[in-house]
């Protein structure tokens, strides 16, 4: 494939001995340094510690030859960029810090700082009043952003010198982290589907990323380089030019990577001929997250792919892009093809059997696990052994779900499930599904929910109602949360008819739903022409 | 391709209904989905809908309750947006429009959009009554600029507002500003949800697209004819405009309404105590702000 960057001017006996993650980080550090430093020999110190670090592979730290106490070398190595005379002057040094253990990193519950503690201290000890809080917050950031002008970056007019054509055929994907769940499962699967149209993967992470999804083979024959910031400027530009000089690159495909978007500017006015799309997923009103990035940059951009029917009529309708500048080609079958798993006739309960109320996801603020776990307390003081409760995730909110699910007397009723477990047996149990979030796009989970004949229970966000009949959406502000989902739920418990009547507008939903284009069709033609 | 929907509402005309939908399915471009409104019916409309049913380009909603024409175009916009519409072009159900129709609203408002540079909330047609003259309970309020299109060349002029009776939304406008008012169960509903779509620019007329409006005698709203057999349709009628003139114009257009409002009962010599009850549902318009519902996008 062609992604030789650098070459090692002799390879240490370290080098084989350290983890397919270790090693894979090194390989993008080796490929930054020696990119952005042409016909220089680059020296490195490669630094790890047990700490809960992350990597440390292109930031202005790593020209600095002193490091932590608690790091500690595996090793030093030489490398140089090929195609480029190597100058006869000495080596530059740079120290890259491959960081802690995978282990150590998932410790990082919540962010440094006094306000962070203070915000997770009163999340702990009163989390619906802090929901109440925060989603009355995100109601108004939400009319205040609906209500003001996104700035938009000017239209380029210039010429460049355009990419490299005669070289190898490539992408260049921005991403976010190499923690593939969500939006960089999706992401991951483009970057096999760019090798599969015979296109050099090139991967830019934005976040530090210590994850060890970074080793996974459809990461094997692409140049993955995860940032640490801040860089340079000019090192910057010589990274981004360098790519373009050795590679004829025919499209950038940003995938929630703000670096990358910030820079689609100057990509465009040196590189005019590359076409330049995004892949988005969700709306954040709190932030605008990516989608409000996706809009200061469109006049830069030639497409916007979308997931949801709701990012489109939000970019098209609201924010007035031309229709056809928005594509909607959604990830319903990413995980399972709706299409083509009738889903399973929702057996009816043995009579006398309770019925099974699950919550599956990540242990985030954005699940809301707390809810789950209250409106669980709730239905088992109303309904007693009629219902039970299987609770199956993991995530930065883990001590805290424990903790509430001890405080709350669930023990023996809330049944907690650690990632160990396939997810498809927390389904099979199940009859409905519990979707708790105060942010969407759709769930990838709804789908699957629905797959194994379980009723989708959800917060009325995002897209959710592609997927959801509408007597099972329930509304996001936590207190009016928890009374609906309780009416639901004592409702299904009450008529055994309903869920399977439920189930068949659920089903209908999610076929009319799975007829929408698909993102891998989408992205395929979108590949084929870049290639050709 | 774009996917246009139908919307009807209809209350008790079953003997104009099946016309009104046959000419809503003979259109030369045809509408991708019809969905036919009953707001409560109690004569035999359901004998006239159950002749649609099974059409795969047809939904008929039953509603359980009338929820006046507004609260029926609501439901129906809403419906056709959640079904994933890009225009909604919605009429009565006394409404036969020629069969050209859509074809033309859609071709006029993509022209006047062309010639505006500039995206437009709403696009009408021409709504002749059964003489072939033109309607006057159905006549739009042009802009002070109304002409501009016709300068143009194109057989559209500019407009604040128009009636339900044949109009058609792109998609963008519920977006934006949601649906019709359904708390003003009848009369005004249209002028209310009209006006509001022009703060994004004005609305078009097509003047090539045209529809009969199928009434008993043609005569626009006139206050001096109110009687106590049509009160009722005259008191949400003032409820709604003086709650509009207040909470969207100002304090004066409400007492200007007022004004007219008292002038035309007096012409007319409307008995006092149709008048009094007018009074009061002036004052009841102050105190009356319903607040638009957005549609949910699912498809």
């Amino acid at each position: 494939m062609g992604v030789d960057v650098y070459q090692l001017v002799e390879e240490p006996d370290w080098f084989s001995a350290l983890s397919p993650r270790e090693s894979r980080l090194l390989q993008g550090a080796l490929a930054y340094h020696t990119l952005v430093r042409p016909g220089q020999r680059v020296r490195l110190t490669v630094l790890r510690t047990d700490g809960p670090h992350p990597p440390s592979l292109t930031d202005q730290s790593t020209t600095r030859i002193e490091w932590p106490s608690d790091r500690t070398v595996v090793g030093t190595i030489e490398a140089q960029a090929t195609g480029t005379p190597v100058s006869a002057t000495a080596a530059v040094d740079v120290v890259v810090d491959l960081g802690g253990p995978p282990e150590s990193l998932m410790r990082l519950e919540r962010p440094p700082g006094r306000v962070h503690e203070v915000r997770s201290a009163v999340r702990a000890r009163i989390p619906v009043a802090f929901d109440v809080a925060r989603q009355k917050r995100t109601d108004r950031l939400e009319n205040r952003r609906l209500s003001r002008p996104i700035p938009r970056v000017g239209r380029s007019q210039t010429r460049g010198t355009g990419s490299a054509s005669g070289s190898p055929r490539a992408v260049l994907f921005g991403l976010h982290w190499l923690e593939l769940g969500g939006a960089e499962k999706w992401a991951a699967e483009t970057v096999g589907m760019a090798r599969d149209a015979g296109l050099v993967p090139i991967v830019l992470s934005d976040r530090p990323s210590g994850h060890p999804d970074i080793a996974r083979p459809v990461f094997d024959d692409a140049l993955v380089i995860p940032l640490s910031h801040p860089m340079t400027g000019e090192q910057e530009s010589r990274l981004l030019s360098d790519l373009f000089r050795r590679f004829d690159v025919r499209g950038v495909h940003v995938h929630h990577c703000t670096w990358l978007y910030n820079r689609l500017p100057w990509i465009r006015a040196h590189y005019p001929g590359t076409s330049l799309v995004d892949s988005l997923h969700v709306l954040e009103w709190r932030t605008g997250g990516f989608v409000d990035i996706a809009l200061r940059m469109s006049n830069v951009m030639d497409s916007h792919h979308v997931i949801s029917p709701q990012l489109r009529d939000y970019l098209v309708d609201r924010q007035g892009l031309p229709r056809e500048k928005v594509s909607l080609a959604t990830l319903a079958d990413l995980t399972v093809d709706p299409a083509g798993s009738p889903a399973v006739a929702a057996a009816p309960r043995a009579p006398g059997a309770p019925l099974t109320v699950a919550f599956v996801g990540r242990f985030t603020q954005q699940k809301r696990p707390y809810l789950f776990l209250r409106l669980a307390a709730r239905l088992h003081k109303r309904l007693g052994d009629r219902v039970r409760f299987v609770m199956h995730g993991d995530g930065e909110l883990a001590a805290e779900v424990r903790a509430d699910h001890a405080r709350l007397g669930l023990a023996g009723v809330v049944e907690l499930r650690g990632t160990g477990r396939p997810v498809a047996d927390t389904l099979a149990e199940a009859d409905v599904l519990v979707i708790s979030s105060d942010n969407e796009g759709v769930t990838l989970t709804s789908f699957e929910a629905d797959a194994h004949g379980v009723l989708v229970l959800s917060a009325d966000v995002g897209s959710q109602a592609s997927v959801v009949p509408e007597a099972m959406l329930v509304p996001r502000a936590p207190l009016a949360f928890l009374a609906a989902a309780e009416r639901a739920v004592v409702q299904l418990c009450d008529d055994p008819g309903l869920a399977a009547r439920l189930l068949l507008q659920q089903r209908s939903r999610v076929d009319a739903f799975a007829a929408l284009p698909r993102a891998r069709d989408w992205t395929r033609a979108l590949y084929e022409r870049w290639a050709s | 391709m774009t996917n246009v929907a139908a919307v009807i509402v209809t209350y008790n005309r079953a003997d104009k209904l099946g016309k009104v939908v046959e000419n809503v399915l003979a259109q030369d471009r045809p509408a991708d989905q019809v969905i036919i409104v009953d707001n409560a019916s109690t004569d035999s409309t359901a004998e006239v809908l159950a002749a649609y049913e099974g059409r795969p380009t047809v939904t008929v909603e039953r509603l359980s309750e009338n929820t006046g024409g507004a609260g029926g175009f609501a439901h129906g916009m809403s419906l056709a947006y959640e079904q994933g519409a890009d225009f909604v072009w919605i009429m009565d159900d006394d409404c036969y429009a020629d069969s050209d129709a859509l074809r033309t609203l859609l071709d006029g408002h993509a022209r006047a959009e062309d010639s505006m540079g500039m995206r437009l909330p709403f696009a009408c047609s021409v709504v002749r009554w059964t003489d072939g003259d033109i309607c006057e309970m159905n006549n739009p309020e042009p802009t002070w600029d109304w002409g501009k299109l016709l300068a143009r060349g194109e057989q559209s002029v500019l407009v604040n507002s128009c009636s339900f009776v044949s109009v058609m939304f792109p998609r963008w406008a519920l977006t934006q500003f949601g649906l019709p008012l359904a708390e003003y169960f009848i009369w005004f509903d249209d002028q209310e949800y009209t006006r509001r779509l022009s703060k994004a620019g004005p609305g078009v007329q097509v003047l090539t697209s045209g529809v009969l409006h199928d009434l008993g005698v043609n005569r626009g709203v006139n206050f001096g004819d109110v009687n106590a057999g049509n009160m009722w349709k005259f008191e949400y009628g003032v409820r709604n405009e003086a709650s509009y003139r207040w909470h969207h114009e100002d304090a004066f257009a409400a007492l200007r309404f007022a004004q007219r409002l008292f002038s035309g009962l007096r012409g007319g010599g409307v008995p006092w105590p149709l008048r009094r009850r007018l009074a009061r549902k002036w004052v009841e318009g102050i105190r009356f702000d319903p607040k638009p519902r957005f549609p949910r996008t699912v498809l």
